[in-house]
């Protein structure tokens, strides 16, 4: 597993190597990639800030204050990530413009978004719940006695804030804002559509646009490099942060909520509504609109055959890599919980790397080491089945291990003193109890792998058109009303996959 | 005492799966690899296609029809496509290259991947024939400054392309496709008719006015429509198709049985028709290379094991009614005589006048291109 990842990584070094260093100089170091990383670093920045500004607030709305409907704004606050990034982007795209939907059911004529704005705007609306349940979580766990001894203290409510909670959130922020940090690098598909040159759209276009694959090489790297340098200082960042209560504390008490007033509770509804709006009922709007446009234009209608052919194609590659990586996340997951040593932890630290790659390097590197080395994987569904299985082994593992917790070493051991191998009494003991974990990775992994873009789009064989790729496609074509079905299929299984996180939470507390 | 009972038994259904779906992964990733190696003469027919899937699925379908093979497509731009025919050597699996553009059927004559092809098939098309006599152009098409009519007066528009950077009243309001392979092919034009350093000097000039970039034609002409920008530098035919739509006219009635395959396709063509929008086409100077003549053309390819029936392809796509499908379906010019066109479209001869008159095998090293692109900024 590990040498799935690290191999292809090496070609990938290889190749870029190949350029002879005069070329190379005149192509890697000149103004243009300075550019490509002044504007990643800029959207990565502006993405962190908006999502801050949206999630601190609301977070601190439902776990501090009074508000009416705090569960289901809470709840609100989690759906957006039934929204894939392309989506949104396709729905502000679908929303505003002339012919958009503002323009033509309220008749306001927004320009369209594009650019910097647009793919701010729809990175940030996707990915804020990341933040936002993190701080919320984060803000709950406080323990109150130390605001209270601040207040009793002569701080005023204000400073409290900034000097006492602010900066035990730090944690919880570096968090959620490594996971929003991690997606906007490694996003393709909203800066693709929105055209904002970072390094994840440059590498693509040069992948597609020109004969000499040197540069695409090289831009894979670098955003490589760049990701590394994210989980380095991020690593750094954590370090000797300690926010434990002294003593074993008991029970923490929940912080008083502060009470908002009559007029107060409805003007803080506000700003949650607002989000909730624009991250989920915009998307689903646009979507519903486009599609209705779609019918109405009979002749710019996609066949229901269309999208069954595209879900097909999205679940035969999701299937057997949620099949796939469950069956090594087992292992993995196993080794590391019972058998903990350097080696195993190094093995689960690559399950999390495939996570963290950007997939468009990674699937670039997939396919330079195919070509070289087993040209008969080229081009297959085995291929992009290995790449998903990788990138969302992570995702597979956590429900294992926890599982595994479950699982008294006593039970095998009590097999094994039986007399039965060691295969046989993990297969008698563990196993059963794994079961259900296991259920909940393949669906994870499954789910995942149906709303995936950049992988389908680079490694899909001949002929092969799942629903993102279709639903990107015709977004990137400006046909809107074309994209609308496959759009709707996506949010309803990412919609099927918050709901399983959710359950999976629910069920977690209730123990 | 109970007996042991293995746990497979009690899994549920799903699970039971994962050994099942693992074999058939393994069966799959065999299946294909053999096949690739495998090269008997029944095998598909293999096209690599650089033109997308509307405008090449119905072609195929009527082929199959016609003569009983099997043609497998496959989509890509040009230059992924190429590169990949060169990644893959002698072993490629590709009988015929359709090539979107003539730079990448010329890089592809330059590394030699080739075949020679018999003169019955390229005198067919002889008004556009390239020297080199590797491959024959399929269809027609030409470079245009569309504008928005309701924005935009002609007379302030220059006779040559070239002068356009001087029209600063429309800064931050031109489009291009910087990465579209039409528009490299123009900057090649561009290279051989005026030199690299005019080229160079045109495009950061261009730059200086702030052009909106596109990665592809349909939504920079929507956007013209739209009046989010006032010029676009383009191909005449996403101009015709935005308000003709392309697939209008007598074309249908005429094939019988065959309406149903057809009807889809030009439902793909049709999507976003819009007769009534303020879009026009604006032509340069007769000979300027804004009116620049360029074709998409195909080949067969040198290590292909069934050239036949490639060649058969190439001369399906020659024919009168395949040349007639282009001109219907998406307002390209037919490269044969006699092949009618919708009346929207202005006589190819007419057309061809303007145009400056090239070698399309001057167009050739994209490479150099590319790298003034890069030099500017542009990619």
């Amino acid at each position: 597993m590990a040498v799935g990842v690290a191999v292809p990584v090496v070609y990938l070094v290889l190749r870029a190597l190949e350029a002879d260093p005069a070329t190379l100089a005149d192509l890697v170091w000149r103004g243009q990639t300075l550019r490509l990383l002044g504007n990643t670093v800029l959207l990565t920045a502006g993405v962190l800030a908006l999502t801050t500004a949206i999630s601190l607030p609301m977070a601190w709305l439902m776990a501090r204050t009074d508000l009416p409907g705090r569960r289901l704004f809470s709840l609100l606050g989690v759906l957006p990530l039934a929204v894939p990034g392309y989506v949104m982007a396709y729905a502000l795209m679908g929303a505003t413009g002339r012919s958009g939907m503002l323009a033509t059911l309220a008749g306001i004529e927004l320009p369209r978004l594009s650019g910097y704005a647009g793919a701010l705007l729809a990175l940030s609306f996707s990915t804020f719940p990341y933040l936002f349940l993190n701080l919320r979580a984060a803000l709950r766990g406080l323990d109150p006695a130390l605001e209270e001894q601040a207040q009793a203290l002569g701080m005023s409510r204000g400073k409290v804030f900034w000097r006492v909670v602010l900066p035990q959130l730090r944690p919880a922020f570096l968090a959620g804002g490594l996971l929003i940090v991690l997606h906007v690098l490694g996003d393709f598909g909203v800066v693709s559509l929105m055209r904002y040159d970072t390094f994840s759209y440059a590498l693509y276009v040069q992948y597609t646009t020109s004969f000499d694959r040197i540069y695409a090489a090289w831009l894979a790297l670098m955003l490589l490099a760049l990701t590394a340098a994210v989980l380095f200082a991020e690593a750094r960042l954590l370090r000797g942060l300690l926010y434990h209560r002294a003593g074993s504390g008991g029970a923490a008490r929940p912080a008083r909520r502060l009470r908002l007033g009559n007029i107060g509770r409805w003007v803080a509804c506000l700003p949650p509504t607002l989000v909730a709006g624009v991250a989920v009922g915009l998307p689903l709007a646009a979507t519903g609109f486009w599609w209705l446009e779609g019918s109405y234009l009979a002749a710019a209608t996609v066949g229901a055959g269309d999208v069954l052919t595209a879900l097909a194609d999205s679940a035969a590659a999701a299937a057997p890599a949620a099949g796939l990586a469950a069956l090594l996340a087992v292992p993995v997951a196993y080794l590391s919980v019972r058998r903990p040593s350097p080696l195993t932890r190094a093995a689960e630290r690559t399950a999390y790397f495939g996570y963290a790659t950007p997939p468009l390097a990674m699937a670039l590197a997939l396919i330079f080491f195919t070509l070289r080395a087993v040209p008969g994987l080229y081009q297959t569904l085995a291929l992009l089945v290995g790449a998903y299985a990788l990138r969302f082994l992570a995702e597979a593992i956590g429900p294992v291990r926890a599982a595994l917790y479950q699982a008294p070493p006593r039970l095998e051991e009590a097999a094994r003193a039986l007399g039965r191998g060691p295969v046989e009494a993990f297969f008698a003991t563990v196993f059963p109890l794994l079961r259900r974990g296991l259920v909940v990775s393949v669906a994870f992994v499954f789910l995942s792998a149906m709303k995936e873009l950049p992988l389908a789009l680079l490694l899909s064989p001949t002929g092969f058109r799942p629903l993102a790729v279709s639903a990107w496609g015709y977004a990137e074509e400006a046909l809107f009303a074309q994209a609308a079905p496959f759009a709707l299929v996506i949010i309803a299984f990412s919609a099927a996959f918050v709901g399983l996180l959710l359950w999976q939470e629910g069920e977690r507390k209730g123990r | 005492m109970r007996s042991f009972r293995f746990p497979f038994a009690r899994v549920s259904p799903l699970l039971a799966l994962i050994p099942l779906v693992a074999a058939a992964l393994l069966l799959s990733a065999c299946g294909e690899g053999g096949g690739d190696a495998a090269g008997g003469a029944d095998e598909a027919l293999t096209v690599y296609s650089g033109r997308s899937q509307p405008l090449v699925d119905g072609l195929v379908e009527r082929f199959e029809e016609q003569t009983d093979f099997d043609v497998e497509v496959r989509y890509g731009t040009d230059a992924q496509l190429l590169s990949v025919m060169q990644e893959e050597g002698q072993q490629s699996p590709a009988d015929l290259y359709w090539a979107n553009t003539t730079g990448a059927l010329a890089q592809a004559r330059q590394a030699n991947l080739l075949a020679q092809m018999p003169d019955s098939l390229t005198q067919q098309a002889a008004a556009f024939q390239p020297q080199s006599g590797r491959w024959s152009p399929v269809t027609t098409r030409f470079r245009t400054l569309a504008y928005n009519s309701e924005a935009v007066d002609t007379t302030a528009l220059p006779p040559s392309v070239l002068e356009l950077p001087e029209l600063s009243q429309f800064e931050g309001r031109i489009g291009w496709t910087p990465t579209y392979s039409s528009f490299q092919d123009f900057v090649t034009a561009m290279r051989a008719t005026h030199g690299a350093d005019s080229t160079r000097t045109w495009l950061n000039q261009m730059q200086e006015l702030n052009p909106k970039s596109y990665s592809s034609n349909t939504p920079m002409i929507q956007a013209l429509a739209d009046g989010e920008i006032d010029l676009a530098l383009t191909n005449h035919y996403y101009v015709l198709r935005l308000k003709h739509g392309g697939g209008e006219g007598e074309y249908e009635g005429e094939e019988e049985g065959e309406e149903e395959d057809e009807a889809s396709e030009e439902e793909e063509a049709e999507e976003a028709t819009r007769p009534g929008a303020p879009v026009e086409m604006y032509r340069f100077a007769d000979g300027d290379v804004g009116n620049l003549a360029l074709v998409t053309g195909a080949s067969v390819m040198r290590q292909s094991d069934q050239p036949q029936q490639a060649q058969q392809f190439l001369q399906f796509l020659l024919s009168p009614e395949a040349q007639e499908f282009a001109a219907q379906q998406v307002n390209e010019y037919p490269v044969v005589e006699d092949a009618p066109v919708p009346e929207y479209m202005m006589p190819v001869d007419r057309a061809l006048s303007m145009s400056p008159q090239l070698q399309f095998d001057q167009l050739q090293n994209l490479d150099a291109t590319l790298e003034l692109m890069r030099e500017a900024g542009l990619m």
